[in-house]
């Protein structure tokens, strides 16, 4: 037995594709920046709502066979395996009878799997008895309607929304911070009725004909401090209306209470939820960009887009320069780039981050490019150094790009003072100014300039200027027109916004 | 070598870059600076002409004669005092040819309106940089290899001389890449001496006198300079 469940694990555990799957169902499921995530979220929920619909239609109308064999046996189908996926991916029970049993070769003991399996089973019991996972078994149930009580299990499906509606989330979340607070006026509110509610009890149960039992004291005692006063039970003694009028002061003492403490949590946490839901949403985009520090060049930077910008967050240390940036009508968030946690919140894995470091600082600039690095070489740093002595320093932090302002203003000074009457041509290249943009056309991007020469693309009837193809990191000037393009080739021409759009579109680019 | 004279304020954090890119080319600059340390720094690095003046005085700048000199550069590193150099100089010498740098969005608009004929942002053309970086970076690289490294392509400007072979040509017309070099570009005298892109769509008609701006590798485009010269086109091209 024991080697039957070590080949299988061994087995298991070898397996790539065993893996990969687990991998991405664990992704999928409980990934929010997977961009498949919203079509999992979506089928549930639209599952979710059509079987509250079904059992509401269902009240004053005779429901279809159809729909009784979708809510009763697909949607709990459904269900019931997106449950079991969710228990199998929680943790790896091969990877703990592995490890049993490369501990028992090493030592040179007794393989005894039955413990980590124990564990291992544990930890999913432990997983099945959270509230989200009894929801999600709760839900597979279908409401059977003949008998009415059991009409409940439709709440558990509405529940099991709770999983997939943020702002309920974030609300329970927001609370969960106030615990203290929150359970400190339930004890009292508990206090107040069981008080009130007994006192009431004592001195009118023989009194007043709608105080029946200990239940209808109690009632009484909760509806009135709620303030809610449904008025079908009421004191008659005025024993009892006194307790009515402490009860009520109190009701009303509380809900303010209870109202304060609400708000301050959400007025507390209110930043923290907002920059939170605008990295959620950029996180959803295949590319985007993180711009660190909100000074002169980060405004000029925003200032010179050509078109509006929507995948990007300004990171800002400064709270008044984040306030700044929100004025100026700029997504901006109080966070540190240098941290790791906070460029680890955004979705490294599936989306290509781009992150510009332009604060004043070289220190802070360098810092951000390692903080980047650490967390995904895939990231694109582009730094911002103050001279040429940090290049090499860049450099060794890993900067894609680095930018020198200096650098950049005394080049185009020594342009305009040795060559004037050029310096408008080069200034209008090099700014990129639609009558002359020196652009690339890669070959990829417009797969139907492939395997085609120079010459039969007739750059200079789209009024382009072909300058060079850019192939495996050398640049060809000028090439013989009976030149190919090939897949991975890069072209450079020159040529107004209008004529180099055309040409990429009639060759089958996608803006 | 008249037209190869700058007069540079300010040998800062952009004076010495500038002062050494010029020097390479052969201009003949002279220094000016307020600050002793950065005065003592230019004379520490060869430029000889250097002179410690107080630039908010006007007889000061008087006696430089800016008058002579081709351009004048105002580069120093207070931006405040670059700002009221620049409007000394504009309100003493009407006629000279002011630039100057900025180092900050507001400062542009100021030297602007103090009389700077052209200012460079530094900003703007650092931001502008990020763009092209961000989206095409392999172009940026490259171009930026044509115009600041000059390794071995580059772009240069020629005056048609008379009589030579493309003379009356149209813009259309012409295919300049069997001689290994492309026509960027015109400055055409007969419309007031405005740079015109070979890709604006419009057919020129190339006059001598006129500019013209090409690209292509620097020994092809000597080669082309002194080939424009003849009457015919060169067959062995």
């Amino acid at each position: 037995m024991k080697q039957i469940f070590l080949s299988i694990a061994l087995t298991l555990h070898a397996s790539k594709s065993y893996k990969k799957t687990k991998d991405f169902i664990r992704d999928i499921l409980n990934n929010s920046n997977n961009p498949y995530k919203k079509y999992v979220d979506i089928t549930i929920i639209f599952l979710i709502v059509t079987s509250v619909v079904i059992l509401i239609y269902e009240v004053k109308n005779p429901v279809p066979e159809w729909l009784d064999i979708y809510d009763i046996y697909f949607v709990s189908f459904v269900f019931s395996i997106e449950y079991l996926l969710r228990l199998w991916v929680h943790n790896n029970l091969t990877d703990l009878v592995v490890k049993e049993h490369k501990e028992a070769t090493f030592l040179g003991r007794e393989f005894s799997p039955s413990s980590v399996l124990k564990e291992g089973f544990a930890e999913k019991v432990k997983y099945m008895l959270t509230p989200t996972a009894l929801i999600d078994l709760l839900a597979i149930f279908p409401a059977y309607r003949p008998l009415r009580v059991l009409r409940i299990f439709v709440l558990f499906r509405v529940l099991k929304l709770l999983r997939y509606t943020k702002s309920i989330n974030q609300f329970t979340e927001v609370l969960s911070n106030k615990k203290f607070e929150l359970l400190t006026l339930l004890f009292l509110l508990f206090f107040i009725v069981m008080t009130a509610g007994i006192a009431i009890y004592v001195l009118e149960e023989r009194l007043n004909p709608n105080i029946e039992s200990l239940f209808d004291a109690l009632y009484w005692a909760l509806v009135t401090i709620s303030t809610v006063g449904y008025g079908d039970i009421s004191p008659v003694t005025t024993e009892g209306r006194t307790i009515s009028v402490l009860v009520i002061i109190s009701g009303i003492a509380m809900i303010s209470f209870a109202t304060s403490v609400i708000v301050s949590a959400f007025s507390e946490k209110l930043s923290e939820l907002k920059e939170n839901r605008i990295i959620e949403q950029v996180n959803k985009s295949k590319s985007f960009l993180l711009v660190c520090g909100y000074g002169q060049m980060t405004k000029m930077f925003f200032r010179q887009s050509e078109t509006h910008m929507d995948n990007y967050i300004i990171l800002e240390n400064s709270l008044e320069r984040v306030e700044q940036a929100r004025k100026d009508g700029y997504e901006a968030i109080h966070e540190d780039a240098s941290r790791y946690h906070t460029l680890n919140k955004f979705n490294t894995e599936h989306s290509q981050i781009t992150i510009l470091c332009l604060t004043g600082s070289d220190v802070e600039n360098i810092y951000i490019t390692l903080n980047a690095k650490s967390i995904s070489s895939k990231i694109k740093v582009i730094a911002r150094a103050s001279n040429s002595s940090m290049i090499s320093k860049f450099e060794h932090a890993g900067a894609d790009h680095i930018l020198l302002p200096n650098m950049v203003a005394n080049t185009m000074i020594h342009t305009a003072i040795t060559q004037p009457t050029m310096y408008k041509a080069i200034h209008a290249i090099l700014t990129g100014k639609s009558i002359a943009r020196i652009d690339e056309i890669r070959a990829y991007e417009c797969e139907s300039i492939i395997g085609k020469s120079i010459r039969d693309l007739s750059f200079k009837r789209n009024k382009l200027l072909f300058i060079g193809i850019h192939r495996e990191g050398e640049f060809m000037f000028n090439p013989s027109l009976e030149e190919v393009v090939k897949p991975h080739d890069i072209l450079l021409v020159m040529g107004r916004q209008i004529s180099l759009n055309y040409f990429k579109r009639n060759h089958g680019w996608r803006d | 070598m008249l037209n190869k004279t700058i007069l540079l304020f300010g040998y800062g954090n952009h004076g010495r870059f500038i002062a050494k890119g010029l020097f390479d080319d052969g201009f003949i600059v002279k220094v000016v600076e307020s600050n002793e340390t950065f005065y003592h720094e230019a004379l520490e690095d060869g430029h000889q002409d250097t002179v410690m003046i107080d630039v908010t005085k006007d007889e000061a700048l008087q006696a430089l004669h800016p008058e002579t000199y081709t351009k004048l550069v105002c580069v120093m590193d207070d931006e405040h005092l670059n700002v009221f150099l620049t409007l000394s100089l504009r309100s003493l010498f009407k006629e000279s040819y002011i630039l100057s740098i900025s180092d900050s969005i507001h400062t542009t608009q100021k030297l602007q309106m103090a009389g700077a004929n052209k200012v460079i942002d530094l900003y703007e053309v650092s931001a502008n940089k990020i763009h092209n970086i961000l989206n095409r970076p392999i172009a940026t690289q490259l171009l930026e290899e044509f115009v600041v490294h000059k390794n071995s392509i580059g772009f240069k400007e020629m005056v048609v001389p008379e009589g030579s072979f493309l003379e009356s040509i149209m813009t259309d017309d012409i295919d300049f890449s069997p001689f290994g070099v492309l026509l960027v570009g015109m400055i055409d005298e007969e419309l007031g001496h405005s740079f015109i892109f070979i890709t604006a769509g419009v057919n020129h008609k190339i006059d001598f006198g006129d500019t013209i701006v090409c690209i292509g590798e620097n020994d092809k485009l000597d080669l082309f300079e002194i080939l424009i010269k003849n009457k015919e086109i060169p067959t062995d091209a």
